[in-house]
């Protein structure tokens, strides 16, 4: 190994360890996710509402005036975009993290599992 | 209401049961739906992955903080049980409900199996079951050297890419990543059954690792659960997105599964196993027996 080869393979050593910045990322977002989901679960149970009266359907344009009425299906819906999104949230600070130290096969995995993410997305709109 | 605190209890149950026995949440997730509370299965699909989700993402954080868990094994992983969680999650709106029930009932078999088996064993490994207990840093349950605890550098980790190679790069301290072309199509079954079933697939992810790429069974463990989190979220898009998750039978049930799995953890180690795993054992297969009647179309 060249010293200049060194010097490159060494200078990650330097940098913070990614695994604490992904582990706040993963239980901010769960907790947080989890306070709006418990917000609305109190709403609709001391409402009287039943669970199997069937919810309505996610509308993002929606979600808005659904928080400000304290309509449980607000925070419902909310929080469980934001469980379903924390892992991916988790994927992309990885992402700016491997670019950072310089690990680009890892940045590069890091884009396919989001890309793969969005396929999903794509995959639900195509045949919803 | 009533429904609504049943449905909050049903999921602290089965959140505190899965969290003792090591199995997540999502295995009694989609029973508890379907034959306690009357939901489509793929409902009761859906509603699990939002589950899975949060117990995993809430225990990945720990193991990621303890470095425990392969981060980059895991994600090379992930690549491909998003894939099969994709395609999963496509296709588990296209075959018969009573074939799902059916694959849901060879599952609960084959748990139930395992769990006899380990039944034999003076002490069981966790690990060999689904997912691992949820917030496994308040059971108290390490699994760390304490030598092992980290300056918050990177200088003490196992090689990365820099060091020599891609594969090179996977493996941890002391051990060496084997046969990765076999654990990525494993993955990618994996994500399949996790969208098919509304489970983490650490079933299958576990003993993949350990088995098949020669990882450590307590990095194994870490790191499929950290693998659970974006597998189980690249399914539950798709079911959002086509209408597969109720907002209201989810909101009530993820909590009593988020808190079950905290107490669970904590009371894991006051609670005899052996008598547990039995009980869950005859769950397991009335379970199994109910969602076979119902693949034949008699429940």
């Amino acid at each position: 190994m060249t010293s200049s080869r060194r010097a490159e393979a060494l200078e990650p050593a330097l940098e913070p360890a990614l695994e604490p910045a992904l582990a706040r990322v993963l239980q901010a977002g769960t907790y947080l996710s989890v306070g709006l989901v418990a917000v609305g679960s109190v709403l609709l149970i001391a409402g009287g509402g039943s669970p199997l009266a069937g919810g309505p359907a996610l509308a993002l344009s929606r979600l808005p005036a659904d928080l400000l009425a304290l309509r449980p299906e607000g925070f419902l819906w909310l929080g469980i975009l934001g469980i379903v999104l924390t892992p991916a949230l988790r994927v992309a600070t990885a992402l700016l993290g491997f670019w950072r130290r310089g690990e680009r096969a890892m940045a590069g995995v890091a884009v396919l599992i989001l890309a793969v993410v969005a396929a999903g997305v794509v995959s639900g709109l195509l045949a919803g | 209401m009533e429904v609504g605190l049943l449905m909050l209890a049903g999921g602290i149950a089965a959140g505190a049961f899965g969290s003792i026995l090591g199995l997540g949440g999502g295995l009694l997730i989609v029973p508890l739906l379907t034959l306690g509370f009357g939901l489509p299965l793929r409902e009761a699909v859906g509603v699990s992955l939002v589950c899975v989700i949060v117990t995993s993402s809430a225990s990945a954080g720990v193991y990621l903080q303890r470095r425990q868990a392969n981060l980059r094994l895991g994600m090379v992983l992930e690549l491909f049980t998003a894939a099969g969680a994709v395609i999963g999650g496509a296709v588990a709106f296209l075959i018969d409900e009573r074939l799902l029930a059916a694959l849901f009932a060879l599952l609960l078999i084959y748990v139930a199996v395992t769990m006899l088996q380990g039944l034999r064993k003076p002490a069981e490994e966790p690990a060999t079951d689904d997912e691992t207990p949820p917030h496994a840093h308040l059971a108290g349950e390490s699994g760390v050297d304490p030598g092992a605890e980290r300056d918050g550098r990177t200088k003490k980790d196992g090689p990365t890419e820099l060091d020599g190679g891609f594969v090179a790069g996977l493996g941890g301290p002391g051990y060496e990543v084997t046969r990765l072309p076999a654990a990525a199509l494993g993955s990618v079954g994996a994500g399949i059954a996790s969208a098919l079933l509304g489970i983490g697939g650490g079933l299958i992810k576990v003993p993949l690792m350990h088995l098949v790429l020669g990882v450590p069974l307590r990095v194994a463990t870490a790191t499929s659960n950290l693998m659970i989190g974006i597998t189980a979220s690249a399914s539950a898009i798709v079911y959002l997105i086509r209408g597969g998750i109720d907002a209201y039978v989810a909101g009530p049930t993820a909590i009593g599964v988020f808190v079950g799995a905290s107490l669970g953890s904590r009371l894991g180690h006051r609670v005899g196993q052996r008598g547990l795993r039995v009980l869950f054992v005859l769950v397991l297969v009335y379970t199994a027996i109910e969602m076979v009647r119902r693949a034949a179309g008699i429940a």
